[in-house]
């Protein structure tokens, strides 16, 4: 029954749909949303499901992790490195810009008060 | 009580936009579905086995991309300087709440096995899954356990930079070494055999810089931490 799911184009086709349902309730938070705060979280969860994306469309059935058990085996039949690596410095700098962006709000709220962006119009007057 | 009078204009266009992006995405990313993609990665892997690692991701984050690594380390730690120089100047928190007994003991329990995971991850990831980045983190967190748990703890600022500069000064003359001797930036000129495959001492530069990186990446981190867990006496 469930050998059809097996197949690489299915997996990948249920991947990309349930990543892109991600990437759609973060940008549904970013664009309605207006407690910064929120936004941030919206904006991670949109950097998450892309993560996601990337590595399972690469996933392959009955391949291995790339990492080697004995001198003698060689690199067949194992997943690529690549997008590992890849995600691995988009978390990190996903992290580093996630962070900045909170002390940023952090320092405006403790200067004005404000969460709400729609309140944020000091630079207007 | 109808539908349209309940939901807000802003949330049902929000909604239609987002719908519309999402189903562009998706329409352009189903049509490209390939069964098996044959890309740049069968090559590095064949190439990984000149390195001696057994861990491909470790090679390619550390050595084919290592240039990229370091570039990444430059970002993580100007974020780590733009948080100081924002939050740095507050008190170190006077209204945080008493943490009970339970978690004061328990974290005095847990603080060396998480360092010590964080090292171990560190120190193996190129035999492994693991690697600097996330023993760097791991190791953060042990700080975070601390700094939520003690009141008065603080990461000793001058440990820090001490780290910091040497990891950060260390992956620079690493690579200047590899330009030197084998005439490319982060060239791998320590003994990398491939027999070695599998122990500890084997890759060459690549488990001294990712023990770097996790060094780099364990203070930047602790630092961000104490960092946002700092608040000022007039909020």
């Amino acid at each position: 029954m469930f050998e059809y799911f097996n197949q690489p184009e299915v997996i990948k086709t249920i991947v990309t749909i349930g990543s892109m349902a991600l990437f759609f309730v973060g940008l549904f938070g970013l664009l309605t949303q207006k407690h910064i705060i929120k936004i941030f979280i919206s904006i991670a969860i949109m950097e998450v499901s892309l993560f996601l994306l990337f590595i399972g469309l690469m996933y392959e059935q009955s391949f291995l992790a790339p990492i080697l058990q004995n001198p003698d085996a060689n690199f067949t039949n194992m997943n690529d490195p690549i997008p590992h690596a890849m995600i691995l410095t988009a978390i990190v700098i996903g992290m580093a810009v996630l962070a900045l962006g909170v002390s940023f709000a952090i320092e405006y709220y403790k200067l004005t008060g404000k969460t709400n962006i729609d309140e944020m119009n000091e630079m207007r007057h | 009580m109808s539908f349209k009078r309940d939901v807000p204009t802003s949330t049902m266009s929000g909604f239609a936009l987002s719908a519309v992006l999402v189903l562009t995405f998706l329409n352009i990313l189903l049509q490209n579905i390939p069964s098996k993609i044959n890309t740049a990665g069968d090559a590095l892997l064949q190439l990984n086995a000149s390195q001696g690692v057994a861990n491909a991701v470790t090679t390619v984050v550390v050595y084919f991309r290592g240039f990229d690594t370091l570039g990444e380390i430059a970002v993580l730690f100007i974020a780590a300087l733009g948080i100081g120089l924002m939050l740095s100047k507050n008190k170190h928190c006077d209204i945080k709440a008493e943490s009970n007994f339970m978690l004061q003991t328990a974290s005095r329990l847990l603080f060396p096995i998480i360092m010590l995971f964080g090292i171990y991850v560190m120190v193996y990831g190129h035999l492994s899954p693991g690697g600097g980045f996330q023993g760097g983190v791991i190791v953060a967190s042990a700080v975070l356990l601390l700094l939520i748990s003690h009141k008065d703890f603080e990461v000793p600022h001058s440990v820090i930079v001490m780290l910091e500069t040497f990891a950060g000064v260390s992956y620079v003359l690493i690579g200047l070494i590899g330009l030197l001797v084998l005439d490319k930036f982060l060239g791998n000129f320590l003994p990398n055999d491939i027999s070695n495959m599998g122990l500890l001492m084997s890759g060459g530069i690549i488990p001294i810089i990712y023990i770097i990186v996790g060094i780099k990446v364990g203070s930047e981190m602790s630092i961000i931490v104490q960092n946002l867990l700092k608040r000022s006496e007039n909020v």
